[in-house]
């Protein structure tokens, strides 16, 4: 038909609505032929409002050949361009393409499916959703799976594949049986048929210990001789997908990782170490497989510190580097954002992956990761210096030579929240006192200021990472350091902090005030002048029974206060806290909060004067002599010891002996 | 035979070999799917058809489908290009769609078919609006497009530089990329296994050569065994 290519777009998209039944199959092969594999043309023709008209013939026209045609048509636009993709979708043309999977013709269900295959590839696509939506949808799908057409077969497991996103989709499509029907699959000679049905049950398990647990106790062993066996043959995309599920089961089913540490040779401790090379090799591995499989060795490892050692021992940090070190422009955002991820995972625990990392020159791309436009890129190479910065060394030596604080603060503020996350958790390890780059946070005052106000954030990650490093930060500060930073953080908002909706925030807010009551009697008093309330709010977390690490933290807040001046000790002594400190002696529970209670019955003990017996008298009233009695037999030898320095001063306060004060202060590596 | 314990090379006999050979069982099956393969790859339905009835081994794939591809590829192999890709887009219509180096070839062989048939303006037309849009997607198709339009600039493109486009091994060459696209697409390998075999005798023998003397396959129509040196 080469008159065809002399009419007009124009009238070819007219006639798509023509009310003769042959002109709109000639209009609908036309657009279909010129469109296929041909960019502009699907552009022009978007533009022109063809899609529309194609959906129309899809939704209202019942000849096979209209609708093998159209569904193709719609096939071709949601190909290769994400405009065409959303044309197709805002036609409200994809409950007729899932009715075409029920038409009695087979070459409709082939097109039809082909289509919905098309739709399902693109992140576009409403993930699944619909299939709980439309009725008998699902089913169908199912259905087709089992077709002796392996195009059909082939596409009904694709499109499944792409619609595990929530736990009531794989509870849905698990309980219709489609992983007997997907296993079924896997002993197919047909390799595209086998690897798009790993492609579903590595979706189907994918953090789901449910589905997890069912693949590996399947009727038959298929995990163990289908699945297993394919990490080592088959095309790339079916080595990964199947790396993938050994992964994904992995990671969710407690007694497969056990069975891997402590296995005997042969079972899983094997499995894993052949999943480890078969992922490095794939690095290397042209296209898709190897663009994705840096993300499944992360995924894999991220627990697990002897698999993390597997991947190193297997070189996994040379390769990747060196895929980096080729420059990171030919590669995808996607692929960039994988390698950072599996890096990360690398050297999160290990301080052996972090040397290799360091020594393999693969810090400056990190660095330069973190300045990458996309956001998934600047998250996973920020993921990466953290698990870098949980080194000492590395604080000490190469992330100060690579000068990460700068593009580290741009990050506080970067637009996606999930960088922001990451990089105020790195941050957190950065300002340890050990660290050189810690002046650079305070001398630069920028960095405290967009921590304080990270610490307002709506989200709670961000306040808990921010409130965090503050603390650090804190963490042995001298006078100058702790009024800078709460100049920058003000009182009211640590107050607030303190008493924050998540107790993980209130935890470290009070360990904030922990470190900021730490040091001389001017840093205790610039905190609890009753102007602050800060005192007060400490109080109140101790008479209202907050949780017990809550407690600890402002006992130790308690502790450290009264190490200050005779009337810091008075000031403890006015609050509640005397009144309730004996519910935290008796706290079988928890050592933790006994200790800390004796030691605040020491600190306010101690003295060389002044109100001291006055103090012990009034303590011994509420009857805490007698309770410390008591803990003399505490199961915890802590406890034991503390408790009997807290009595030999009760006994000698008349005389005290020279001992120091102790002071309480804290600091976490993130 | 039987040469002294001088020589550094073993030598085994006629006898000796065949007894060997015939001590290597292959299946029956084996071979008859072999054979399926080639013809069903290289695209013989009748003849595929036949072999089934007498052998009794099942085509992978449906032979219809051979009967699709054949047409497809004989309407670039006759220089109906456009034929062949509304054939191609009725298989499957994400061959094109997926395979943009493909799809530029089989333009770019419509438009050696239009300069061939000296329709000048269409072919400039159908350059501009085509191909060009596909040269700015992708530099090496820009370099191969340059060569093809270049074949308006010559009176005598037969004696030009670029009279290869012309010639009919080029419509071969178009023709056979589509067939080994289509045969992907249904999940078929691109070749047949049996050229491959022979590659792996030809290697194997050469590798033997260096160890041992042995009765060699050198004619290999006809597989005759030829007496050890």
């Amino acid at each position: 038909m080469p008159a065809s290519a002399r009419s007009r777009p124009e009238d070819i998209v007219e006639n798509l609505s023509s009310g003769d039944t042959s002109a709109r199959l000639k209009a609908l092969r036309d657009v279909k032929n010129q469109i296929i594999g041909n960019r502009s043309k699907k552009l022009c023709y978007i533009k022109l409002g063809a899609v529309p008209r194609v959906a129309e013939i899809l939704a209202s026209d019942t000849e096979t050949n209209l609708l093998v045609q159209s569904a193709a048509a719609v096939g071709s636009f949601a190909c290769g361009i994400d405009s065409g993709v959303r044309a197709v979708l805002d036609s409200g043309c994809l409950p007729h393409l899932l009715n075409t999977l029920s038409n009695g013709d087979e070459r409709v269900v082939e097109a039809g499916a082909r289509s919905l295959r098309m739709i399902f590839q693109t992140q576009l696509a409403p993930q699944g959703a619909t299939f709980f939506r439309s009725g008998g949808a699902l089913e169908n799908i199912l259905r087709l799976l089992a077709s002796a057409n392996d195009d059909i077969s082939e596409v009904a497991a694709s499109v499944l594949a792409r619609c595990c996103d929530f736990p009531e989709q794989r509870a849905a499509i698990a309980q219709a049986g489609a992983l007997q029907g997907l296993l079924h699959l896997l002993t197919h000679p047909n390799p595209r048929k086998v690897e798009t049905a790993l492609d579903a049950i590595a979706s189907l398990t994918r953090n789901d210990e449910q589905q997890s647990r069912a693949l590996l106790n399947a009727p038959g062993n298929p995990f163990l001789t289908v699945i297993i066996p394919t990490v080592k043959e088959r095309s790339g995309k079916s080595r990964l997908l199947a790396c993938a599920c050994v992964a994904n089961i992995s990671r969710t089913c407690p007694e497969y990782g056990t069975e891997r540490t402590t296995g005997p040779p042969g079972s899983a401790r094997d499995v894993a170490a052949a999943v480890i090379s078969a992922l490095v090799k794939l690095v290397d591995c042209p296209g898709e497989a190897g663009e994705e499989a840096p993300s499944v060795l992360a995924h894999f490892i991220a627990d697990s510190e002897d698999l993390q050692k597997l991947a190193c021992d297997a070189d996994a940090i040379g390769k990747l580097s060196g895929k980096l070190a080729a420059g990171s422009g030919v590669l995808t955002p996607r692929h960039r954002e994988n390698i950072f991820h599996a890096l990360a995972a690398l050297c999160s625990t290990r301080e052996e992956g972090r040397r290799q990392l360091v020594e393999s020159r693969a810090l400056l791309p990190v660095i330069s990761g973190l300045e990458d436009a996309a956001p998934g890129v600047r998250a996973a190479a920020c993921a990466c210096t953290k698990s870098l910065s949980r080194s000492v060394k590395n604080l000490r030596t190469s992330l100060v030579d690579a000068s990460i604080a700068e593009p580290l603060f741009k990050l506080l503020g970067d637009p996606d929240p999930s960088v922001q996350a990451t990089a105020s958790a790195t941050l957190c390890n950065i300002v340890l006192d050990f660290s050189p780059l810690r002046s650079q946070v305070v001398l630069d005052g920028g960095g405290v200021a967009q921590l304080a106000s990270l610490a307002h954030s709506m989200d709670a990650t961000l306040r808990l990472n921010a409130v965090w490093a503050l603390k650090n930060l804190l963490f042995m500060a001298d006078s100058a350091t702790k009024a800078r930073v709460m100049r920058e953080v003000g009182y009211p908002t640590l107050a607030a902090l303190a008493q924050d909706p998540e107790d993980g925030v209130q935890e470290q807010a009070l360990m904030l005030v922990r470190n900021l009551v730490h040091g001389k009697p001017e840093d205790i008093e610039a905190a609890v002048r009753p102007e602050t309330g800060l005192l007060e709010v400490v109080d109140r977390k101790l008479a209202s029974g907050a949780r017990p690490e809550v407690c600890v933290q402002a006992l130790y807040v308690m502790v450290n206060v009264a190490t200050g001046t005779e009337e810091h000790k008075e000031r403890v002594m006015a609050t509640c806290t005397p009144s309730v400190l004996g519910r935290f002696l008796a706290d079988e529970s928890n050592p933790q909060i006994r200790v800390a209670a004796v030691w605040v019955l020491i600190n306010l003990t101690y003295s060389k004067g002044g109100n001291v017996r006055s103090r012990i008298e009034r303590l011994r009233r509420l009857g805490l002599d007698a309770q410390l009695h008591k803990l003399l037999s505490d199961p915890c030898s802590d406890v034991q010891d503390r408790a009997k320095t807290a009595l030999e001063q009760f006994h000698e306060a008349l005389q005290p002996l020279p001992q120091p004060s102790v002071q309480m202060v804290s600091a976490h590596i993130c | 035979m039987g040469k002294g314990e001088s020589s550094s090379k073993k030598v085994i006999g006629r006898e000796d070999w065949e007894k060997r050979l015939s001590d290597v069982k292959i299946r029956k099956e084996d071979m008859n799917k072999l054979v399926m393969n080639y013809l069903v790859t290289e695209g013989y339905v009748d003849a595929a058809e036949k072999f089934q009835l007498e052998s009794g081994v099942k085509p992978e794939i449906d032979l219809s489908t051979i009967t699709d591809r054949m047409t497809v590829r004989k309407a670039v192999q006759s220089g109906n290009v456009e034929d062949a890709l509304e054939k191609v887009n009725d298989l499957n219509p994400e061959i094109l769609d997926t395979n943009p180096q493909l799809f530029f070839h089989l333009q770019q062989q419509r438009l050696i078919e239009l300069i061939r048939s000296g329709k000048v303006e269409e072919a400039l037309e159908f350059a501009q609006e085509e191909l060009a849009p596909r040269g700015e997607e992708n530099h090496q198709f820009l370099e191969e497009l340059e060569r093809t339009v270049a074949l308006l600039a010559f009176e005598d493109t037969a004696n030009s530089p670029v009279s290869d486009l012309l010639d009919i091994s080029q419509r071969q060459k178009t023709a056979s990329e589509l067939n080994a696209a289509i045969l992907t697409s249904q999940s078929h390998e691109k070749d047949p296994r049996l050229p491959s075999l022979l590659k792996m005798l030809v290697w194997a023998q050469n590798q033997l050569d260096e160890k041992v003397s042995y009765p060699r396959i050198n004619d290999l129509v006809n597989a005759t065994l030829e007496d050890p040196v």
